[in-house]
């Protein structure tokens, strides 16, 4: 009874193992809503989306695809970060900050209506679908880690300068080296985006394959076991990506762990 | 026995506004203080209610604020403040999240003006955490310390800047009585290491910070006129209450601490 009451009472801290156990209630719910509502035929039953999984995992043309859009992704991240990074630190010289200002509203661009100046200004279709993917992340990655740096407490560059450190060293001590651990967590917030987005350009440039085409072609014929079961692999794919990376900040900074509520 | 030697921190016509007078008009000294056959360092407070505008003097002391007009000059020779001469301990004792205690203490050293090697530096470093209770947490990061070590480190970080001043905003606040006691105990022993080793404390703790001090400046507003400013003077030297560290038992010290309550 005090547990029951525990789970629906605002800001009570539970242990791993009830969590386990909601996680585990709240799965077996979604998955029995899920089957009642495909009973008329509209949907798929999970049985058989967890058949088509299968089938997919079991085929050679998957991996190819996967390590096609992993790579496209991780590229398309790494150049994104190292952009957005320089951008953001340079917002912090007077002269370079209308440029982060205006990269901040470029996320209400649409990338649709760019597609053509994209497709003028790269060779082939690959740089087409990177160019696109790091246009989409960049603004993003901005705007999220420029919020991290504006919400820095004003005594930390206070405290560098009693300690007689220069503008350039603090820029350093304060917002390079002491965020990294941000860096972090925005790049796992933004990689969402990115493999959210990695299905769109993939259906642009369909020659080089990819999950983004797999998905395409099988909207285009209807086949809507194999459908949910890319989405149900994609989104695996994506849940073990932000895990992943909240590991490696852990383990890169284990400060950051004595920052979280538990 | 004590003497007042030269000035070695002068405050001249400080005024602050921002939408109102803030400060006013704001004239304080502090003097070397000599003492034979010892190290006497200086401990100067700055007492006042919240919200009176302590904080933003605090501020203009340490060279991070500029004052709207007026002088704040330090050292022997006079020169205007600029900020990295006046070591500073905020009141939620700032460090750096992403550093060990040790380089938290090591990045005082490196801004210091004395040059040591690395090797120099870290026997230093071991010196004062041995001296100060941080020998055990030195590999541990400020979010692992209560308040009271973070604040030791804090001020440990400062001293290692070679600063010969050092600002401590509210220093007693959120400690409890024990603590409060310790805190008093380390302050002291800083004033003592070194002949112009100054600490101005600026609290609205009378009784902690009156203990602690060899003169009390009293900020307040006056009636009819905006902005605070320096009411009063308390020369606890010439009045015998320094440098007792059974103080708050003197008779005439809980008087006096009485008096100011009811006055502010």
């Amino acid at each position: 009874m005090n547990l029951l009451r525990k789970i629906f009472d605002p800001l009570t801290e539970i242990n791993n193992k009830t969590f386990s156990i909601l996680v585990i209630i709240d799965v077996c719910i979604a998955l029995s809503v899920w089957h009642f509502l495909a009973v008329g035929g509209l949907i798929p039953t999970p049985i058989k989306i967890v058949q088509s999984v299968i089938r997919i995992l079991s085929s050679n043309s998957f991996y190819d695809n996967l390590f096609i859009s992993l790579s496209l992704t991780t590229k398309g991240m790494f150049y994104s970060i190292i952009i957005a990074l320089i951008i953001c630190y340079l917002s912090l010289i007077p002269i370079f900050n209308p440029i982060a200002k205006f990269i901040i509203k470029c996320r209400y661009l649409t990338l649709t209506g760019l597609i053509f100046l994209f497709t003028l200004l790269t060779s082939n279709g690959h740089n087409l679908k990177m160019s696109l993917l790091i246009f989409g992340i960049v603004p993003f990655f901005v705007t999220s880690f420029l919020s991290i740096i504006d919400n820095i407490n004003e005594q930390e560059y206070e405290l560098c300068k009693t300690l007689r450190m220069s503008n350039w060293r603090t820029l350093l001590e304060v917002v390079i080296i002491g965020r990294l651990d941000s860096v972090f967590e925005v790049m796992r917030q933004n990689f969402a985006i990115a493999w959210m987005m990695i299905t769109m350009v993939e259906g642009l440039n369909m020659s080089e394959g990819g999950l983004g085409t797999m998905l395409i072609k099988s909207n285009k014929y209807i086949d809507l076991g194999t459908v949910f079961a890319i989405l149900v692999i994609i989104f695996t794919i994506g849940v073990c990506f932000d895990y992943l990376l909240k590991q490696l900040r852990f383990w890169f900074f284990p400060y950051t762990k004595l920052q979280l509520r538990k | 026995m004590y003497k007042k030697e030269e000035v070695i921190l002068k405050v001249e016509k400080v005024f602050l506004n921002y939408d109102r007078p803030i400060l006013r008009d704001i004239n304080f000294e502090i003097h070397n203080i000599t003492r034979p056959g010892m190290q006497q360092g200086q401990v100067v407070s700055l007492i006042g209610r919240s919200g009176i505008g302590k904080t933003q003097l605090f501020k203009i002391l340490s060279g991070l604020l500029e004052p709207t007009s007026g002088t704040v000059r330090i050292d022997s020779d006079l020169h205007p403040v600029s900020a990295g001469e006046v070591g500073v301990v905020p009141q939620n004792y700032i460090l750096f999240n992403h550093r060990s205690i040790f380089n938290n203490l090591k990045i005082g050293l490196n801004g210091s003006v004395n040059k040591l090697s690395d090797k120099q530096k870290t026997e230093l470093i071991h010196d004062y955490a041995d001296k100060f209770g941080l020998k055990e947490h030195l590999k541990k990061y400020p979010m692992q310390l209560s308040g009271g070590q973070r604040q030791r480190v804090s001020i440990i970080q400062q001293i290692l800047t070679g600063n010969k001043f050092i600002l401590l905003d509210e220093p007693f606040s959120g400690l409890d009585p024990i603590i409060k006691d310790k805190v008093v105990e380390l302050l002291l022993s800083i004033s003592t290491l070194s002949e112009l080793n100054t600490l101005v404390i600026v609290s609205h703790d009378i009784e902690n910070a009156l203990a602690i001090s060899d003169t009390a400046f009293i900020l307040a507003n006056q009636d009819h006129k905006e902005g605070s400013t320096i009411i009063e003077t308390i020369d606890l030297m010439q009045m015998d209450l320094c440098w007792n560290p059974e103080i708050k038992k003197n008779k005439n010290f809980i008087e006096l601490v009485a008096q100011m309550k009811y006055r502010m």
